[in-house]
């Protein structure tokens, strides 16, 4: 069986993958990066408090619940904020400052709610994890066959999506030329609010799976959000098959990096941990700032190639 | 002891002085110029962990004061002896005063020029992004490397106003701090009328015109988070001596960097009079949501802490959506008279 680091870094590689994914489709249709991206994933997190230690029931139906709040969180950030202020020709400086207000508004109610679980119920609301409720697989926890399972079947199902269903078709024609697309006929609104959605709705999935193995917070989405960010960058923004990559890359660097530089160095290097993602991210942008997908591998090789046929 | 009113109206006055140092400084980052500075934060912080770093070590070498202690682990009684000497030495305390924030001033600078570097040239979303990212890491280290101010638990800063004394003493540090905010006003001020100023405004309207009549955009973008980073630093350090503490923990982003967004939105980008009234306002509001925390709290189940944040959120979006350009609108730029053109041609002409 692998050893249990290797299993979290898997764990939480997948969980990032299902976050950058979103961030990157949320940004590849409206061009706004979404700041408040990590509190949808921290509304799943309190979903998943909210149906164990509440309601009592298995971790995992808040598979059912998480996905659709954390779709209508983003359904309304774009409905009611990004939509009007789109309309009245609002400059980007000014959507993604609407990005961060809503995340605070956001913070704040998960704040409010934490308190107020801890005050009514007496329930561990900061800091937790939910290990205790996860089920096994023999004797290792469910969570990361689970996670691993999950995300790469929504992988497949939004790869399906975009590539063999009409509405798919009418989704890449809207990031492609939205003028053109709507002059064709495409409700480019639909298509938005829809991918909105789906954004939110990953963000959601992540967020409930995410204390089974790891520390849940109010603030959990927020210091997320320079991992997102930097693996969205490091995919390349605009290419939702980069993002995968670079959810895996930066979430398996996160933690087994920290791990062997731990190892090497000694404890005190864990709580550094947020850099590892800002240097990959700043790495990214000063080499090649438009992703990993940006690059022509195969010119690459190529001149490799020729020059060592040449040194011979 | 001075009436509660009393040491409100001080206390919000120097809240008043630190916040508007900062919003200035963002309002020439991104009012002027258009650079979405995400991480004001970084500059306050960078300028606050050298006020707990420097001015403290610099005198424990300077008045030999017992070596054997260690300036971390030993530290409330070392800044107590510190602040104990600076009482008799004024020259000291103020020069020790103007030198940490010439310091911070410097190492904001620095801090300004390293975090904007990956992205600069890039588009401002980029920029954005890797600003913010960059605002986190600064706390990161301060909060983990206890070297540097003590990690979590922080440190104390020596008293520079300590020779004051009494209630003398917080009324003196509010006015110096309001006096160097007043200060940093007019050179703004100043900077926006300047043919830089204007070049500013090119480069946040068209980039492309700009940088056709030969402006260099990125270094122009630069130069403009270097100078807001030294005053933002320079804001950091007048908030640790005034508190006379610095703890990581508290140079957080909503602090540092929304707060002050919402200041200058609020009171309108590009405008510093909009600008001062917008953080008015808002310290204000602040101020006494904590004045009257003790009368909110029974009636409600949470910290009064996120009904602030909740405020500042909903106040940021409202303003976002039907007053986009503040409460005092930018006004358009003064141009010379044309009497005073025709003079200058004549001088030339003289030449």
């Amino acid at each position: 069986m692998i050893d249990i680091i290797l299993r979290d870094a898997i764990t939480f590689a997948n969980l990032l993958t299902l976050l950058s994914i979103g961030l990157s489709l949320t940004y590849m249709t409206t061009k706004i990066p979404n700041f408040a991206h990590g509190s949808f994933a921290t509304l799943g997190i309190y979903i998943a408090l909210t149906i164990t230690e509440l309601w009592k029931l298995n971790i995992y139906t808040s598979l059912l619940i998480a996905p659709f709040f954390g779709g209508l969180a983003a359904l309304s950030l774009y409905k009611f904020i990004l939509k009007p202020l789109m309309n009245k020709g609002a400059s980007l400086v000014s959507l993604m400052i609407a990005t961060l207000a809503f995340d605070l508004v956001l913070l704040s109610f998960l704040n409010i709610y934490a308190d107020y679980l801890t005050k009514t119920f007496k329930i561990k609301s900061r800091v937790f994890n939910l290990r205790g409720y996860d089920l096994k697989i023999g004797e290792y926890p469910a969570i990361f066959p689970i996670s691993l399972i999950l995300s790469i079947l929504l992988i497949i199902i939004l790869h399906l999506l975009l590539t063999k269903t009409k509405f798919g078709i009418s989704m890449r024609a809207t990031i492609e030329n939205p003028s053109l697309a709507s002059v064709m006929g495409i409700n480019t609104d639909l298509v938005y609010s829809t991918s909105w959605f789906i954004a939110g709705s990953l963000a959601g999935i992540a967020g409930c799976l995410l204390p089974i193995r790891f520390i849940g917070n109010p603030d959990t989405g927020t210091t997320m959000i320079a991992s997102i960010f930097a693996a969205s960058i490091v995919g390349g923004l605009l290419n939702i098959y980069g993002a995968i990559l670079g959810g895996y890359l930066i979430g398996l660097t996160e933690v087994l990096g920290t791990n062997y530089l731990a190892m090497w160095f000694g404890s005190w290097i864990i709580p550094y941990r947020p850099i590892i993602p800002l240097i990959a991210m700043v790495i990214t942008l000063l080499l090649a700032p438009k992703g990993l997908s940006s690059i022509n591998w195969y010119k690459i090789i190529k001149k490799f190639g020729s020059e060592k046929n040449a040194s011979c | 002891m001075l009436p509660v009113e009393i040491i409100f109206l001080i206390d919000l006055l120097a809240s008043f002085s630190v916040y508007l140092i900062i919003s200035l400084s963002l309002n020439l980052e991104f009012g002027y110029t258009g650079v979405p500075n995400f991480g004001k934060v970084l500059a306050v912080a960078g300028g606050a962990f050298v006020v707990g770093s420097i001015p403290g070590r610099l005198l424990f070498n300077l008045m030999q004061i017992n070596g054997n202690l260690d300036f971390i682990t030993n530290n409330a009684l070392i800044i107590t002896q510190i602040t104990n000497n600076l009482k008799t030495n004024i020259p000291l305390s103020l020069s020790i005063f103007i030198l940490s924030i010439i310091i911070a001033a410097i190492v904001g600078a620095i801090l300004g020029f390293i975090a904007s570097y990956p992205a600069i040239r890039l588009r401002e979303d980029y920029l954005g992004i890797t600003l913010l990212a960059m605002g986190e890491v600064l706390r990161v280290i301060g909060n983990n490397y206890r070297d540097l101010i003590g990690g979590s638990l922080g440190v104390q800063v020596p008293d520079p106003f300590a020779w004051i004394g009494g209630d003398l003493r917080f009324a003196i540090t509010t006015l110096s701090m309001l006096f160097i905010a007043i200060l940093i006003f007019i050179y703004v001020e100043f900077l926006i009328r300047s043919p830089l100023g204007r070049t500013l405004r090119a480069v946040r309207d068209n980039e492309i015109a700009a940088s056709a009549l030969g402006k260099h955009i990125p270094m122009i973008r630069m130069k403009v988070l270097m100078v807001g980073s030294a005053l933002g630093a320079i804001g950091g350090a007048l908030y640790a001596f005034y508190t006379s503490a610095v703890i990581a923990g508290t140079y957080n982003r909503v602090d540092w960097t929304f707060w002050p967004w919402t200041m200058v939105l609020l009171g309108g980008a590009a405008n510093n009079i909009g600008v001062a009234l917008g953080t008015l306002i808002f310290v204000g509001a602040r101020k006494l949501i904590i004045f009257y925390k003790g009368f909110f709290a029974p009636y409600l189940p949470f910290d009064v802490v996120w009904l602030d944040m909740l405020l500042l959120g909903i106040v940021l979006i409202l303003v976002l959506m039907f007053k986009p350009e503040g409460i005092i609108p930018e006004k358009p730029t003064y141009t010379i008279k044309v009497n005073h053109i025709k003079k200058i041609i004549e001088n030339r002409k003289k030449v």
